[in-house]
């Protein structure tokens, strides 16, 4: 049957928001190959459950988009004027400001390698990034990703509440390494000491663990990374450490949603983003004494090709007008 | 929210009966700590001397985090006229010691926020915390001194909440 109801639309309203949302997805640094949000399949999903693999970093503030594209006149004749223009670069910047410290939001803040800092071995030598660790546990089969299954007496060194990170041993082998997400960049085995340790040292599948059980540990998060497999091992970690200087990009697929008061919504996708900045914070003073401590965040663009016109393109702005409204 | 203000509170209570257990009020035929809550007592024309009495105003919340960010205002309100015995004349004494006390039991400024409405009381994820008093100037009323301590307090909303 045919539907008889009428809708009345307003012209074109200005688009009116309060806040905007960050979410993550990694990056194949291997081949290069981004994760691409397409806002024709996917734009209405509820911002609490991004579609897989993205995942969300919450709200942010202060975003700030800037095109660093230029421009240029051809000029031509007597007295000259501009007959064509040409587009001499194409690059982007964002900024913004992370409201939330986590693994994520750390890493990709601040510039360069992030770490997880291993429960220490009794006696290690101090060191600024963390000490040798305590040995690795190996996974076993029948683990999930919200589940570590473990040999009964390798749990004895975890407890409920504690952190865990989990990842394969370091085994020689140069370049990205990391599991879900390239967390590092290795150019050889000497650079890192030959450390078995250190993938999970840099890596970012890391979760808080529920429980404690004889079968292994019930984790209160997914591992980014999946279903451990079977050659990971699980490793108690404190915190995370990050350095000025180092020498590692982390890059990350980003999307950006601005929802409209009208019920519109504003994409801003980067497939690339590489830090530009190293660790910054900015502190806001919620009353005096109290303030809250936010992580300053600077990236720059880099492209891919869009395969419906091979057009080298850093950005995808995307406009899902409200329903009341002409187009 | 109602969990943050019972936090609060009991915190504070606990912290003076074991700071000055001589500081105690008689409420409703039952002899407390010298402290209460405003709004969880009947209507009193005049605030009682010598008792810390906590009064709730403003409310704000930052929705834009993963959870709630609350902040509440908690003035404190005290009075002395001093003792009998010295006819109010030590009344800047006591006034100078219900400071004292105020500064004490404010410190450490957070607390594990606590679901008070299950018996026994249980514990819940996060923690209370709050700014450093701002105290009034003091004000005389008649014989007796008083003052006004504001104190913000944040906590984080928990599920369930």
């Amino acid at each position: 049957m045919m539907s008889t109801a009428t809708v009345t639309n307003f012209m074109a309203l200005p688009v009116v928001t309060r806040r905007v949302r960050a979410y993550f997805a990694p990056v194949n640094r291997t081949n290069q190959t981004p994760t691409i949000f397409d806002p024709s399949q996917n734009a209405q999903f509820p911002l609490d459950v991004p579609p897989a693999p993205w995942i969300d970093l919450g709200w942010i503030e202060d975003f700030a988009r800037k095109s660093a594209s230029t421009f240029s006149a051809l000029n031509t004749g007597v007295p000259a004027t501009t007959q064509y223009q040409v587009r001499e670069a194409v690059g982007a910047t964002v900024s913004f400001r992370f409201k939330t410290w986590n693994k994520l939001t750390m890493a990709l803040a601040c510039g360069s390698q992030h770490m997880n800092l291993l429960q220490p071995a009794s006696g290690s030598a101090a060191n600024g990034s963390g000490a040798k660790a305590m040995p690795a546990v190996s996974v076993q089969a029948g683990s999930t990703p919200t589940f570590i299954a473990l040999n009964a007496g390798d749990t004895a060194n975890f407890s409920a509440g504690a952190l865990v990170a989990v990842d394969v041993d370091y085994a020689g082998q140069t370049g990205f390494v990391g599991s879900g997400v390239s967390a590092a960049y290795l150019r050889s085995a000497a650079a890192v000491n030959n450390d078995a340790d250190y993938i999970r040292r840099v890596t970012f599948n890391v979760a808080r663990v529920a429980q404690v059980t004889p079968g292994g540990l019930t984790l209160a998060q997914p591992l980014i990374a999946g279903t451990p497999a079977n050659a990971m091992k699980a490793q108690p970690i404190l915190g995370f450490v990050d350095r000025e200087g180092g020498s590692f990009f982390q890059e990350w697929s980003a999307l950006f949603v601005m929802p409209g008061e009208q019920g519109e919504r504003i994409f801003f996708h980067y497939p690339r983003l590489q830090a530009m900045q190293g660790a910054q914070e900015t502190n806001d003073v919620l009353a005096a004494p109290l303030e809250r401590v936010a992580l300053n965040a600077s990236f720059r663009a880099l492209p891919v090709t869009d395969t419906n016109d091979g057009e080298q393109v850093v950005c995808f702005r995307s406009f899902l007008p409200a329903p009341v409204a002409l187009v | 929210m109602q969990n943050v203000k019972d936090t609060f509170y009991i915190t504070l209570r606990n912290r003076l009966a074991a700071l000055n257990p001589q500081r105690v009020v008689m409420l409703r035929g039952v002899q407390r700590p010298g402290i209460l809550v405003e709004e969880a007592e009947a209507p009193m024309s005049q605030l009682p001397s010598d008792v810390f009495v906590l009064r709730w105003t403003v409310l704000n919340a930052d929705t834009q985090l993963p959870s709630t960010l609350t902040q509440m205002t908690c003035e404190i309100h005290y009075a002395t006229g001093g003792t009998q015995t010295n006819s109010g004349l030590d009344r800047g004494r006591a006034m100078a010691e219900m400071d004292a006390e105020l500064l004490s039991i404010l410190q450490p400024a957070s607390a594990q926020k606590m679901d008070y409405t299950q018996t026994p009381a249980a514990q819940m994820e996060t923690l209370v915390f709050w700014t450093a008093p701002e105290f009034s100037p003091l004000a005389t009323s008649r014989e007796r001194l008083m003052r006004v301590v504001k104190v913000n307090v944040f906590a984080f909303e928990e599920q369930g909440e």
